[in-house]
C-alpha cells in the first residue's frame, strides 16, 4: 500500500513538473459508455490490425513496454494505468485525442475503435466486459445533404433536409456543414464550417485558385459537423468544373544537364560526338598511314 | 667529316643506346620483386572484389579516398608527355630530343594505369562496360573515360612512330639484340628503309599527333578537375580548378621525368646523351611550372580565404591550422616553395640534387592530390551525425593502401619493360642531329 | 510425335495445360527483354514450319535463373513485361500528372526517430544507413538548437543526377529522384555532388541479404539492396503508387511531415491525416528550403522551428557500431 502511495505521489509530482502532461479529464457521461456489442476473438483480431497501423508507432506492442519516449509518455496499454480505465474512457481518449495523440474520430470508424478496445483488453486477463448496452433507438435528427453549384452566385449550395416527426421531410436548419475537396492522400477542407439557414441551405465560396483536374473538375463532398454523434447524417458528393484546369507537364520535359541521355542538351550531344569523331578520325588516319609504311620500302 | 668518321660515330651511338637491350640478372631480380609485390596487391584487390569497397576506409561521407587521389595523381603525371613532346617540341627546342621518349613512356604508363586505378574505385567494376553502353554525355565521367582513352592512344602512337626507324636500324645492325626480340623488331619496324615517302608519312603523322595531343592532354586533366569542380562542395567549387590541376600536373610530370632521366642515365650509362645540360634545363622547366602552380595555389586559397564563406572557412581552417595543417604545410613549403627557391641556383640543378628535389616534389604532388580529394568531404554542408566514428574521419586501411600501391608497381613494370627492350633515347633522331644524314639500310 | 498434317482444335485439358505452361513461363520472372527477344526469334523462325497447336518440336531454353527447360516451340511467346522489367518501366515513368512535395515542420520534431526506423526497415538498411536522418542543428551560437529531419531533397535541378555517367540515378516526371541499382556502377560521383549528404552506399553486403535472395528488384523500393551500389530516399515511390503516404510521413508520432502533390496544391499530414493547402501552409508559416542559394530547387520544404512543441534535448541514442 505504501508503495502505491509513493507511486501516486511521484505520479502527481511528475504531473506538476511536466508542462505538457496536464490532466486529461474524461467527462463522466463518457466514462459510463460501454461497447454496443460483446467482444469476440474475431474483433480482437481485427482490432490488432488497426492497432498495428495506427497505435503501434507510439505505444509499441502491448505488454512489450517498447513505447516511444515521448512527452507525455504514451505508455504500454497492457499496463495497469491503461487497463484501470473504463471502456468508455478508452473510447473517449481514442476518439477525441489530445496533442500529441491524434484525434481518431475521423480516421478510425466507430465500430473499429471498439474493436481496438477489444484488442487492448485481450491483454488483461482480469477484464470482464460490462454488459453491452445496445444503442438506444435513435432520437436525434436524421439529416441528408445535397449539393449543387450555383453559377450566378459562384457558390456551392449545400442543402440539408431532415426527417420530421410526422414522417415528412423538410429543410434542416442550424446544421453545421463542412465542405471537402478530394486530394491524392485525403480530403481537404474548403473554407470554414457553415451553418444552414432556415431553408436548410449553406453557401460555400469555392476558392478561385484551387487546382482541379485537366478540365478543372474537382470532387467535392459535404458532411455534417457532428462531433457528438448526435445525428444520423448522409453526406453529399459531387463533381464540379470549378477548379483551375491543371495540366502541368512532367518535370523532365526540358533538356538539361541532369536529363537522361536521350534528353541531353543538343549542343552537348553535338560537341561530344563531333569531338570524338574528329579526333578518332585522325587517329584512324594515322593508323592507316602507318600500315602504308610497310608497302613503301626501298626495293 | 669523312664517311668513315660518320660510320664510326653512328656505330658508337647505336651501341651506346642499345647495349642495355638484353636480359641480365639485375633486370630479372627487379622484375621479380615488382611481380611479387604486384601479386600481393592483387590479392588485396581480390578481397575487395569479394567483400565490396567496405574493405577500404572510405565511407558515406568521405566516399572518395586514396583511390581517387591516386587517379588524379596518375592522370597528372601522364600529362608530361604532352608538355615535353608537344608544347616544347613544337616550339623547336632541340635539346629535348633525348628526353622525348622518356616523357612519352611515362605518359603511356601513367595514362594506361590511370584507367585501371579508376576501376579499383568502382563499387561494381564488372559494370565498366555500362559507361560505354549507357554513357551520358552530360557526365564528366564519360568525358574523362573518353579523353583518357584518346590520350593513351595518342601517346602510344607518339611513342611508337619514332621507334619505327630505330627498330629498323637495330634489328639490322645490332648483333647484341636478343634473338627472340629480332622478329618482334622486324614486324614492328614495318619494313622501314628510310624511304623518303616513309619518312614523310611518319613526320606528318607525328605532327598531327603533336597538335592533337595538346587539346587531348589539356582535356584529360581539366575534365579530371571537373569531377570536383562541377560540385558545389567547399574546396572543390572553384573556377580555376582546370588550370590549377593542369599546372600541378606539369610539376608532377616534370619531376617524374627528371627522376627517370637520372636512373636511366646511371643504369644504362647514358651520360653522353643525358648531360648536365639536360638536367639543368629540366630543372628550369620544373622551376617554371612550379612557379605557375604556386601562382594558382595563391589564387585558390587567397580568394576564398578573403571572403571566408561559411563552408570555405571550415575547409580552410582545417587545412591551415586544423587537422590537415601539418600535411598541408609540408606539401606547400617542402614540395613547392623550397624546391622553387633551390632550383633558382644552378648548383641545385645538377643531376643528383635536382633528382632529390624531384622526389620531394613528386611525393608532395601525391599528398597534394590527397589533400584536394579528402578534406572537402570531411566537412559537408550539413553536420555528420548519428554515424560510426569511422564515417566521420577517413583513415585508409591496409588493404586499401596495398590496392593503392598496385598502380605504382604497374607503372614501374611498364616503364621498365619499355625502357629495357627499346632504346631510351631516340636513335634515328639523335643520329640525324649528330649530322648523319643518310643511314644505309642493307 | 503427332501427325504433322492433322490440325486439330485444342481440347479443354490441353488448353489448361497450355495456360499453365504459359503461367510457368511467366512465373520464371523473366526480365522480359533478353529472353523475350531470343524467344521471339525462335518463335518466328519456326512459325512457318508448323501451323498447329502442338508442333511436337521441343525447344530447350535457358531461364533467367539458369535452369534449362524444355518447351514446345509454339508455347514460346514474346512475354509481356513482368517483374523487374515492369518495375523498371513504371519506375522510370513515375505517376502521371503529379509533382510530389514534402513539408517538414521543424517546430514539431522532437527526434523520436520513428521515421528513421520505419524507413530502415522498409528499405533493408542497417542502423548507420540513413535515407532519412534527424540532425541536431544550431545555425549560430546565439540561436537555439533544433532537430531537423533530413532526407533526399528530390531537387528539380539535381546535381547528383547531372553527374551520373550511366543514367542509373534519374529524375522522374513526378519529381522523385530514384536510383536503379541494376545499373549503378558504384562510382559515387552522385554522393560527392550532393550538397545535402543524402546518399548512402552499400559498402558491404546489405543487411540480411540472404533473406532477400531471389526477390525481384523493385526500383521504387530499392530492395533488394545491392553491394557496391548507391541507395537513397525514394519518397517511398512504391507507396505513392498505392495512394499511401511515405513510410516516414505515416510513422511520425508528432505530426512533423506533410506530403502531397504540388499540382493539387495540397499536402496531407502523416500523423493527423489532415489535408491542407500547400501554398497557404508555406505562406503562413514562413516555409523555406535548404540551401536554396545552390540552385538545386528542392522538393522538400521546411517550416521554421518556431514555437516548438517540445524542448530540445541532446540526442541520446547510441551511435551505430563501426562498420
Amino acid at each position: 500500500m505504501r508503495f502505491t502511495k509513493l507511486l501516486f505521489i511521484i505520479f502527481i509530482f511528475s504531473f506538476g513538473t511536466r508542462l505538457s502532461a496536464q490532466t486529461w479529464v474524461v467527462p463522466d457521461d463518457q466514462k459510463a459508455i460501454t461497447a454496443p456489442f460483446k467482444f469476440t476473438p474475431e474483433m480482437q483480431k481485427q482490432g490488432e490490425q488497426i492497432y498495428l497501423k495506427n497505435c503501434q508507432s507510439c505505444h509499441g506492442l502491448p505488454g512489450k513496454d517498447n513505447w516511444v519516449k515521448l512527452t507525455p509518455p504514451p505508455g504500454d496499454l497492457a499496463k495497469e494505468k491503461a487497463q484501470i480505465q473504463t471502456d468508455g474512457e478508452l473510447f473517449y481518449r481514442i476518439t477525441a485525442g489530445k496533442v500529441p495523440m491524434p484525434e481518431f474520430r475521423n480516421i478510425i470508424a466507430e465500430d473499429d475503435r471498439w474493436w481496438l478496445i477489444a484488442y487492448i483488453r485481450s491483454f488483461n486477463p482480469k477484464y470482464i466486459q460490462p454488459n453491452p448496452v445496445a444503442k438506444a433507438a435513435f432520437a436525434g435528427r436524421t439529416v441528408t445533404l445535397a449539393m449543387e453549384y450555383s453559377d450566378p452566385m459562384k457558390k456551392i449550395v449545400v442543402t440539408a433536409t431532415e426527417q420530421l416527426k410526422d414522417g415528412k421531410t423538410g429543410p434542416a436548419a442550424s446544421v453545421e456543414i463542412m465542405l471537402f475537396v478530394k486530394r491524392y492522400f485525403g480530403k481537404m477542407q474548403v473554407g470554414d464550417i457553415k451553418t444552414t439557414n432556415t431553408s436548410g441551405k449553406a453557401f460555400f465560396e469555392f476558392p478561385a485558385d484551387l487546382p482541379g483536374n485537366q478540365e478543372g473538375y474537382v470532387d467535392v463532398s459535404a458532411t455534417v459537423n457532428d462531433p457528438k454523434n448526435a445525428m444520423k447524417t448522409t453526406p453529399a458528393q459531387a463533381n464540379f468544373a470549378i477548379g483551375v484546369p491543371t495540366l502541368k507537364p512532367g518535370l523532365t520535359e526540358t533538356r538539361a544537364w541532369w536529363s537522361t541521355r536521350g534528353k541531353a542538351p543538343v549542343w552537348i550531344l553535338l560537341t561530344y560526338t563531333l569531338s570524338v569523331i574528329i579526333v578518332w578520325g585522325f587517329i584512324l588516319y594515322i593508323v592507316y598511314s602507318i600500315l602504308k609504311i610497310r608497302k613503301l620500302s626501298n626495293g | 667529316m669523312t664517311m668513315d668518321d660518320n660510320k664510326l660515330t653512328f656505330d658508337k651511338i647505336t651501341s651506346d643506346l642499345t647495349h642495355h637491350i638484353r636480359i641480365n640478372k639485375g633486370f630479372l631480380i627487379w622484375m621479380g620483386f615488382l611481380t611479387i609485390s604486384l601479386l600481393i596487391c592483387l590479392y588485396a584487390y581480390s578481397l575487395q572484389l569479394s567483400k565490396g569497397l567496405g574493405v577500404a576506409g572510405i565511407r558515406d561521407y568521405v566516399t572518395w579516398g586514396m583511390y581517387l587521389a591516386n587517379f588524379v595523381f596518375f592522370v597528372a603525371a601522364s600529362l608530361i608527355g604532352m608538355l615535353i613532346s608537344a608544347v616544347l617540341g613544337l616550339i623547336g627546342m632541340k635539346w629535348l630530343t633525348p628526353i622525348t621518349r622518356i616523357a612519352e613512356t611515362i605518359a603511356v604508363a601513367f595514362a594506361a594505369v590511370a584507367g585501371l586505378v579508376i576501376v579499383s574505385d568502382m563499387g561494381r567494376p564488372e559494370r565498366l562496360a555500362y559507361v560505354f553502353l549507357y554513357g551520358r554525355p552530360q557526365s564528366p565521367i564519360l568525358w574523362d573515360v573518353t579523353v583518357i582513352t584518346t590520350y593513351f592512344v595518342l601517346s602510344l602512337l607518339l611513342l611508337f612512330l619514332p621507334l619505327i626507324a630505330d627498330m629498323a636500324i637495330i634489328h639490322r645492325k645490332v648483333s647484341t639484340l636478343p634473338s627472340w626480340l629480332k622478329p618482334v623488331y622486324k614486324v614492328l619496324s614495318l619494313n622501314f628503309t628510310d624511304h623518303p615517302e616513309q619518312n614523310k608519312i611518319i613526320n606528318r603523322a607525328i605532327r598531327i599527333l603533336l597538335i592533337l595531343l595538346i587539346p587531348a592532354a589539356l582535356s584529360i586533366h581539366t575534365v579530371t578537375s571537373w569531377l570536383f569542380a562541377v560540385t558545389s562542395r567547399a574546396g572543390w567549387d572553384s573556377t580555376i580548378f582546370g588550370p590549377y590541376f593542369v599546372s600541378g600536373a606539369f610539376v608532377a610530370g616534370s619531376a617524374a621525368v627528371i627522376i627517370a632521366m637520372f636512373f636511366f642515365r646511371k643504369n644504362y650509362k647514358l651520360q653522353d646523351y643525358l648531360t648536365d645540360m639536360h638536367f639543368n634545363n629540366m630543372g628550369k622547366v620544373l622551376a617554371t611550372v612550379s612557379l605557375v602552380y604556386l601562382y594558382f595555389n595563391i589564387n585558390e586559397f587567397l580568394v576564398p580565404g578573403y571572403k571566408l564563406k561559411r563552408a570555405d572557412a571550415v575547409h580552410l581552417h582545417e587545412l591551415f591550422v586544423g587537422k590537415d595543417a601539418i600535411l598541408f604545410w609540408i606539401v606547400q613549403i617542402g614540395g613547392l616553395i623550397l624546391p622553387i627557391l633551390f632550383m633558382l641556383f644552378r648548383r641545385f640543378r645538377k643531376p643528383l640534387p635536382i633528382m632529390l628535389i624531384s622526389i620531394a616534389v613528386l611525393m608532395a604532388a601525391w599528398v597534394k592530390r590527397y589533400l584536394i580529394v579528402v578534406p572537402t568531404q570531411e566537412h559537408p554542408f550539413l553536420p555528420i551525425q548519428h554515424v560510426p566514428q569511422n564515417f566521420v574521419h577517413y583513415s585508409p586501411t591496409l588493404i586499401e593502401t596495398l590496392i593503392s600501391i598496385a598502380p605504382f608497381i604497374l607503372v614501374l613494370i611498364i616503364i621498365t619493360l619499355i625502357s629495357k627492350f627499346f632504346p631510351v633515347i631516340p636513335l634515328h633522331e639523335t643520329a640525324r642531329e649528330k649530322g648523319i644524314e643518310h643511314i644505309k639500310f642493307d | 510425335m503427332e501427325d504433322k498434317n492433322t490440325p486439330h482444335a485444342p481440347n479443354e485439358s490441353e488448353t489448361q495445360k497450355n495456360s499453365s505452361r504459359r503461367d510457368f513461363l511467366k512465373n520464371l520472372g523473366l526480365a522480359g527483354v533478353g529472353v523475350a527477344t531470343g524467344a521471339a526469334a525462335l518463335y518466328s523462325g519456326h512459325i512457318f514450319e508448323a501451323k498447329k497447336d502442338v508442333s511436337g518440336d521441343q525447344k530447350v531454353l535457358l531461364t533467367q535463373d539458369g535452369k534449362l527447360v524444355q518447351v514446345d516451340s509454339l508455347e514460346i511467346k514474346a512475354l509481356e513485361k513482368t517483374g523487374v522489367a515492369l518495375h523498371e518501366v513504371e519506375g522510370r515513368e513515375g505517376i502521371p500528372g503529379r509533382r510530389w512535395v514534402m513539408v517538414t515542420d521543424l517546430s514539431k520534431c522532437r527526434n523520436a526517430r520513428k521515421c528513421i526506423n520505419v524507413c530502415q526497415d522498409a528499405h533493408q538498411l542497417r542502423p548507420e544507413q540513413y535515407h532519412m536522418n534527424t540532425l541536431q542543428m544550431q545555425d549560430t551560437p546565439a540561436t537555439a538548437p533544433y532537430n531537423m529531419p533530413k532526407n533526399c531533397q528530390h531537387c528539380d535541378n539535381p546535381p547528383c543526377v547531372a553527374v551520373c555517367p550511366v543514367d542509373a540515378t534519374y529524375k522522374r516526371p513526378d519529381g522523385v529522384v530514384l536510383i536503379d541499382n541494376e545499373r549503378c556502377i558504384g562510382c559515387r560521383f552522385c554522393m560527392a555532388a550532393c550538397p545535402y549528404s543524402a546518399r548512402i552506399f552499400n559498402w558491404i553486403e546489405p543487411k540480411d541479404a540472404a533473406n532477400y535472395q531471389g526477390q525481384d528488384y523493385n526500383v521504387e523500393l530499392n530492395v533488394p539492396q545491392k553491394v557496391g551500389t548507391i541507395s537513397k530516399c525514394l519518397f517511398s515511390a512504391d507507396r505513392l503508387r498505392e495512394g499511401k503516404l511515405p513510410y516516414c510521413v505515416e510513422a511520425c508520432p508528432n505530426g512533423v511531415y506533410y506530403f502531397g502533390d504540388e499540382n493539387e496544391d495540397a499536402v496531407t499530414n502523416g500523423t493527423t491525416k489532415e489535408t491542407v493547402r500547400l501554398s497557404k501552409l508555406l505562406r503562413d508559416n514562413g516555409g523555406y528550403q535548404l540551401m536554396p542559394e545552390l540552385g538545386t530547387k528542392p522538393r522538400v520544404y521546411y517550416l521554421p522551428p518556431k514555437n516548438r512543441l517540445f524542448p530540445f534535448e541532446e540526442a541520446t541514442d547510441a551511435t551505430p557500431e563501426k562498420v
